[in-house]
């Protein structure tokens, strides 16, 4: 649902950057891209997130120069014939409630990275900014890019 | 020889010495026997010893032989299995779409391969199996798989070959659509299991998506393989 929405989303962002002077009650640490090769289309955004504050708060998505578009995704486990099976959904949006951490990581939730415009190589740097709530809170931030983040 | 014979004193005294004789020829040939037995049994135990430690990647007991499946590898070319046969391999399925599993994989396996020594790096193989064969060519395969390592082999076929791979390892893949997306756009759930056959083209281990993070192990049960052999 998040998708259809999301030009719109982009476009508020501008707006709340400008800032009604609230600051997000939100702590983001290690937040890192996975290095992919050209031939890739997609890749994902891993990250721990704090939410510091009273009101529960949803990570929406996403947006950033090197991708038209980045949702949140859940990762599924499940067992078929006795073996495991992952897989992933979009959602739209991943709970956090006051006080709690949210954490995405490799074979985990994530952010889902689509339609990759540039292919940023293991060392840069890239522009991310995480949308929350109803996508006009958003928190920019600069995140290095990794073929495996350090252990 | 029959002048000493006839005497008697000569006779006891060569009697006694081929005892004398005897006796040490036995107790050496013995000492020596029961040293080479001794070291036997070592060399036979501590052999046993390394073939019952735990593996850190889940065991086939006994070891499969591994189904040699028939693929086309990223240079277009007919791949199969066995002709890896002398080497150890390391495979898993997935697909280039795929954001999060098989990057992820990828990069774990490098890092086994990297930390293996360099003799060790030249026995082993590892193979990364398309579930998507219909976006997965050779061509996107040779872009995607070797920038993880050189070495890697992106592998693809037909539906039906994929299947029957899959299959034979146990693995399932189902592709999934969005709804009201466009039917080119889809995600591939996928088994993240990592496939280990030994040298002699035996299915000797499974690792889970998990497991592949720690390095030292894997290393370690790759190198024990190499040594019991």
């Amino acid at each position: 649902m998040l998708k259809k929405f999301s030009p719109l989303l982009i476009s508020l962002s501008l707006f709340a950057t400008n800032g009604l002077g609230d600051e997000l009650p939100i702590k983001i640490e290690g937040a890192w891209v996975q290095a992919v090769p050209r031939a890739a289309e997609a890749t994902a955004a891993y990250m721990t997130v704090y939410n510091t504050g009273q009101k529960p708060i949803q990570l929406t998505g996403g947006s950033s120069p090197i991708a038209t578009k980045i949702e949140p995704m859940v990762t599924t486990r499940e067992i078929q014939n006795g073996h495991q099976v992952m897989g992933m959904e979009t959602v739209t949006g991943l709970q956090i409630a006051p006080g709690e951490t949210l954490v995405l990581k490799p074979g985990g939730n994530h952010l889902m990275i689509m339609n990759l415009t540039s292919h940023p190589k293991e060392g840069e740097q890239v522009k991310l900014t995480i949308h929350f709530d109803s996508g006009n809170e958003t928190i920019d931030l600069e995140v290095p890019v990794y073929k495996r983040d350090p252990k | 020889m029959s002048k000493t014979l006839s005497t008697p004193s000569g006779d006891r005294l060569a009697e006694s010495r081929t005892a004398r004789i005897g006796w040490r020829v036995y107790v050496t040939v013995g000492s020596v026997l029961f040293a080479l037995l001794c070291a036997f049994i070592l060399t036979r135990y501590t052999t046993y010893r390394k073939v019952q430690e735990k593996f850190y990647g889940q065991a086939l007991v006994p070891a499969k032989d591994a189904f040699d499946f028939h693929l086309i590898d990223q240079n277009g070319k007919l791949f199969q299995l066995s002709q890896l046969h002398g080497k150890l391999v390391l495979f898993s399925f997935g697909f280039t779409h795929c954001p999060n599993i098989c990057p992820t994989t990828l990069s774990d396996l490098s890092k086994i391969y990297r930390a293996l020594p360099e003799k060790d790096q030249g026995k082993m193989q590892v193979l990364f199996i398309s579930v998507d064969p219909q976006r997965d060519r050779p061509e996107i395969l040779k872009e995607y798989v070797p920038y993880f390592d050189a070495s890697f082999v992106g592998l693809t076929g037909n539906s039906d070959q994929i299947a029957e791979t899959a299959k034979a390892y146990g693995a399932s893949y189902e592709i999934v659509h969005t709804p009201g997306e466009d039917p080119d756009v889809y995600f591939v759930n996928h088994s993240t299991y990592i496939y280990l056959i030994n040298p002699d083209g035996k299915w000797q281990l499974i690792y889970n998506f998990d497991q592949l993070r720690d390095t030292e192990k894997i290393v370690a049960d790759i190198e024990r393989i190499h040594v019991v052999k």
